[in-house]
C-alpha cells in the first residue's frame, strides 16, 4: 500500500510538477492542484492508472478566504487506494470545469453542487434541476446563507408554543436583576 | 402423454422445499429494523442533568425549541427552571443542539416514527414525554464531539519563589487576545447572574468583551458595582461555581474577564469619561455613612448618582475597610483600590478620614445631620482562642497583624510563624508572614478539605512552601523567660462523623500533644461586631441577633432612618455580599425619601 502511495505521488508529479501531495493514515492519499488542471489528473488517474470508479464530488465553502474548495474523490479497485483531489476556486466567481465526460455520473453530483454552493459547471446538462424548486435566492449550503431567517420566514408557528420563555429573562425575574437597555444588546 | 405423467404429479410438491427458506417478503406483523448507531431520532434530555441553559433553543436554525416551564422541574441555583420542548414538525435531526448542550444532557435517540392525524401534536418535550428514550439514546454528546469549548484560557502568574520576594501582585492579568477567546466561551445563559449576590450582568459584559467593545464592557459592570476591580481581583466569585460550562470543565474566568475590563481604564478619569455616569441634580436629602468599605462605598456611589449630598465617616486614613486593611497587597494592590475611590468622590461623595463614629463624631450627631444613615461597620474585633498564654508578647491576632501590614507599619514576626485557623485571614496571614521571611505552619482543626479559604488560597500557600497543619487544636502557648511567646503546644484531632447531619467534628486525642517552635502565633479564627459606638437610645432602638443587624429586604433596619450593610449583616461575610447589602440600601433609601416628599 505505502509502496503504491509513493509510486503514486511519483508518476503524478511527473506529469503534473505543479501538484502538492499530502499522505494520510491507511489507504487515503491527497493531492491539491489549481482547478485548470483537474480535469487532466482525473482523466490520467482514470484512464492510465486504474482509478476507475468517482466515489464523490464534494465542497467547502471557505468564507473568510473567499474561496470554494472542491474534492474529487476517486477509487481504484486494483489498488485499493482512495484518492482526494482538491482544488479552490474564486468564491465572487464560482466556475468550474464539467467533467461529465469523464464519468457520466458526475452530472448529479456536480448539479447538487450547483444547486447548494452555487458553482457553475461549463456546459451542465440538466443544471437547474435538482431538489430544489423555484430556488431564487443564494444557495442554502454557503456559509452566509441564514437558515434561521430563512426558516422564520418561510414557516407558520405552530400554535401552542406560546408559553415559550427567555432563560435569560427568567432568570433575571426571578432573581430581580433589572438589566439596563443599554445592554440588553449583549444579551443571548 | 404417458398413462402415468411423473413429473405431473410430483411438481406440485417441488413447492415445499421452499417452507425451510427466508421469506423476502415484510414481515407481518411488522417489525422495524433498529436504526443506525449515531442515527438522529427524536430527542431525549436527562431531567435531572439539564440546567435549562437554554443553549440548545438559541443555536436551533428552524427555531424548533422552546424553553418552557416544565411540571416536577424547580428553579435553583444553577438551574433556571426551564426544559426544551422540541416542535418536531420543525426539526430538520441536525443534532446542533446536541452538540452545543453544556451538560450532555440532551441527545438523539433511534425512535423516529410518529403517527397522528393532528398536524399540530408534534410537540414534545423531550425526557419529559418520553422518558424510556434514555435506553435507545444513539447520536450523544462528549466531551471530544462538543462544540463547546471546555478549557479555561490559563491565567498567567508568578511562580511561587518569586511570590514570597516581595508583595508584587501574583495574578498578571490577561492580555486583551487572552480575554477575547476566554469571553468567547460563554453561552450567555445568565446562571450565574443569579447566585452573584449583586446580580451583576454578567453574560452582557463578558458578550460585549468577546466582540471587543471593552468600553461597553466596563459601563454595564458600572451599572451596579462601583468597585468591580476589586471584585475583579479577590472576589469569592459564586457565579463561576454555576457555570454551565462548569458542568463538564472549566468555568470561564468570570472574575478575570471583569479584571480585564477594569484595567482597561486605568485611571478614575478614564473611569469616569467611560461610564459616563448621569448624574441626576441635587434634591436636598443628606444621608451619612458610617464606614468606607466595600457596602458604604456603594451605598454612597449610586445615592450620589441620584442627587444625594453623601458623607462617609471612616475611621482609619484611608477608605476601602477590610479590602484595604485586611487583603494583601500581592492579591490587591493599593493603587488598583486608590483608582477606584478617586472615580468614586469624583462624582461628589465626601469622605472624612480619621473621623470614628463614636469616638470624634457621636453617632446621634450623624442621626440628626442626615435625612438617613447607613451603616456599614464590618466585623472588627476577633475572637479570641481562649486558651492558656494568649496574652503573650508575639501572640496577635491576624486581623491586627494585617491591618498593621497593610499600613505599611514595620512588624516583626521574627522566623517561625504559627497561624491558627483555616479561612482566608489565616492564608492572607500566613502569605504575608512567609513574605516576611517567616517558616509559616498553618494550623487547623479539621482537614484541609474542610478549610473555609479559597481552594485557589489554599493552593497558593502550599505553592509558596506553607506548611498546612490540619486536625490540630492548640491548647497552650508556652513563653520564654522573658515572657515571650515560644511554642505552641496543639493536640492532634480525629474526626468524628456528626450525627446531626452536619461536617464531622474534630475530637482531640488524648496524650497527642505536640509542640511547635514559634517566634509568633497569629489567630484568625473570625471576627465579630462591635457596636459599642451605639449608644444610650440607639442601642435599644437598632436591633440585632447574634452579633448581627435586623434588616429588612431593603437593608433596613428597625429604626427607619438607620440602614446597614456589609458583614455586620449578611452571613456570607463577603466583598460582592457587601456591595450587594450597599446596593440594596440605595433603593430603600430613596424609596424612603423620595415618597416622604
Amino acid at each position: 500500500m505505502k509502496e503504491n502511495k509513493v509510486k503514486l505521488a511519483k508518476y503524478l508529479k511527473e506529469h503534473f510538477p505543479a501538484i502538492i501531495e499530502k499522505d494520510y493514515n491507511y489507504n487515503r492519499i491527497d493531492f491539491s492542484i489549481n482547478r485548470e488542471l483537474v480535469p487532466s489528473v482525473l482523466r490520467l488517474l482514470k484512464e492510465e492508472s486504474g482509478y476507475i470508479h468517482l466515489s464523490h464530488i464534494s465542497c467547502v465553502d471557505w468564507l473568510e478566504e473567499e474561496e470554494f474548495e472542491l474534492v474529487f474523490i476517486i477509487w481504484s479497485p486494483v489498488d485499493k487506494i482512495k484518492i482526494l483531489i482538491h482544488t479552490r476556486i474564486d468564491r465572487n466567481n464560482p466556475v468550474m470545469d464539467n467533467i461529465d465526460k469523464i464519468w457520466r455520473q458526475a452530472n448529479t453530483y456536480e448539479r447538487e453542487i450547483k444547486e447548494m454552493y452555487g458553482i457553475e459547471f461549463t456546459g451542465l446538462e440538466a443544471a437547474d434541476e435538482f431538489l430544489l424548486e423555484d430556488w431564487n435566492g443564494m444557495p442554502p449550503m454557503r456559509r452566509d446563507f441564514d437558515t434561521a431567517a430563512y426558516a422564520s420566514n418561510k414557516y407558520y408557528n405552530r400554535p401552542g408554543r406560546e408559553d415559550a420563555m427567555d432563560v435569560r429573562e427568567e432568570i433575571a425575574r426571578h432573581s430581580g436583576e433589572e438589566i439596563p437597555d443599554f445592554a440588553k444588546k449583549y444579551s443571548r | 402423454m404417458s398413462f402415468f405423467d411423473l413429473k405431473g404429479t410430483l411438481s406440485p410438491f417441488s413447492a415445499l422445499k421452499q417452507f425451510g427458506r427466508k421469506p423476502h417478503t415484510i414481515q407481518y406483523p411488522k417489525e422495524d429494523k433498529e436504526a443506525a448507531d449515531r442515527y438522529r431520532g427524536f430527542h431525549y434530555n436527562e431531567m435531572e442533568d439539564c440546567i435549562g441553559c437554554g443553549n440548545c433553543s438559541t443555536i436551533c436554525q428552524n427555531a424548533a425549541i422552546d424553553m418552557v416551564k416544565v411540571e416536577g422541574q424547580e428553579a435553583s441555583k444553577g438551574d433556571s427552571g426551564l426544559r426544551p420542548r422540541v416542535d418536531n414538525g420543525r426539526c430538520c435531526w441536525c443534532g446542533l443542539c446536541v452538540d452545543v448542550c453544556p451538560t450532555g444532557s440532551l441527545s438523539l435517540t433511534k425512535d423516529y416514527l410518529y403517527v397522528s392525524d393532528d398536524a399540530d401534536s408534534f410537540l414534545f418535550t423531550p425526557g419529559l414525554d418520553n422518558p424510556g428514550g434514555k435506553d435507545n439514546v444513539s447520536f450523544f454528546s462528549t466531551k471530544e464531539s462538543s462544540l463547546n469549548d471546555f478549557a479555561r484560557i490559563p491565567m498567567p502568574e508568578l511562580e511561587g519563589k518569586e511570590r514570597i520576594k516581595s508583595f508584587a501582585e501574583v495574578v498578571l492579568g490577561y492580555n486583551e487576545a487572552e480575554a477575547r477567546a476566554e469571553a468567547s466561551r460563554c453561552i450567555s445563559c445568565g446562571l450565574c447572574s443569579e447566585v452573584c449576590p449583586e446580580h451583576m450582568h454578567i453574560p452582557e459584559y463578558i458578550n460585549a468583551i468577546a466582540g471587543g467593545n471593552d468600553q461597553d464592557a466596563l459601563r454595564i459592570i458600572y451599572d451596579n458595582n462601583p468597585l468591580p476591580e476589586m471584585c475583579g481581583k479577590v472576589c469569592t466569585r459564586r457565579c463561576e461555581d454555576v457555570c454551565a460550562i462548569q458542568t463538564r470543565g472549566e468555568a470561564i474566568a468570570i472574575r478575570w474577564l471583569k479584571r480585564y475590563a477594569t484595567e482597561t481604564a486605568d485611571n478614575a478619569e478614564l473611569i469616569r469619561e467611560i461610564v459616563n455616569p448621569e448624574i441626576k441634580e441635587a434634591n436636598g436629602y443628606k444621608v451619612g455613612i458610617v464606614g468606607a468599605g466595600p457596602s458604604g462605598l456603594t451605598a454612597a456611589y449610586y445615592l450620589a448618582l441620584r442627587g444625594f449630598d453623601v458623607s462617609i465617616y471612616e475611621s482609619n486614613k484611608q477608605a476601602g475597610g477590610m479590602t484595604m486593611y485586611g487583603i494583601p497587597k500581592y492579591r490587591f494592590p493599593e493603587d488598583s483600590l486608590q483608582k477606584q475611590i478617586d472615580y468614586i468622590t469624583s462624582i461628589g461623595v465626601k469622605i472624612h478620614f480619621n473621623t470614628s463614629v463614636g469616638k470624634d463624631i457621636s453617632f446621634e450627631e450623624v442621626y440628626k445631620q442626615n435625612d438617613a444613615v447607613f451603616m456599614g461597620v464590618g466585623f472588627l474585633k476577633p475572637w479570641t482562642l481562649g486558651i492558656e498564654g494568649e496574652e503573650l508578647k508575639g501572640s496577635e491576632q491576624a486581623v491586627t497583624f494585617l491591618h498593621a501590614a497593610n499600613s505599611g507599619l514595620q512588624v516583626d514576626v521574627g522566623d517561625k510563624v504559627a497561624v491558627i485557623g483555616g479561612g482566608n485571614v489565616a492564608i492572607d496571614a500566613a502569605r504575608v508572614s512567609a513574605r516576611m521571611n517567616a517558616e509559616v505552619t498553618i494550623l487547623y482543626r479539621r482537614r484541609v478539605e474542610d478549610m473555609p479559604a479559597d481552594w485557589e488560597e489554599i493552593e497558593g500557600a502550599e505553592d509558596e512552601g506553607i506548611n498546612i497543619v490540619p486536625q490540630a487544636i492548640p491548647i497552650k502557648f508556652h513563653s520564654d523567660e522573658t515572657g515571650r511567646i515560644k511554642s505552641v503546644e496543639y493536640l492532634k484531632a480525629k474526626m468524628v462523623p456528626d450525627e446531626g447531619g452536619g461536617r464531622p467534628k474534630p475530637v482531640p486525642i488524648e496524650g497527642s500533644n505536640t509542640i511547635v517552635e514559634v517566634t509568633a502565633v497569629l489567630g484568625a479564627i473570625g471576627q465579630q461586631g462591635d457596636y459599642s459606638f451605639l449608644k444610650g437610645e440607639f442601642e435599644e432602638k437598632i436591633k440585632t441577633e447574634r452579633g448581627r443587624f435586623v434588616v429588612n429586604e431593603f437593608q433596613q433596619t428597625s429604626d427607619p432612618k438607620v440602614f446597614a450593610g456589609g458583614d455586620a449583616v449578611n452571613r456570607t461575610a463577603d466583598a460582592i455580599s457587601a456591595i450587594a447589602d450597599g446596593y440594596r440600601a440605595v433603593k430603600g433609601i430613596e424609596e424612603m425619601l423620595m415618597k416622604k416628599a
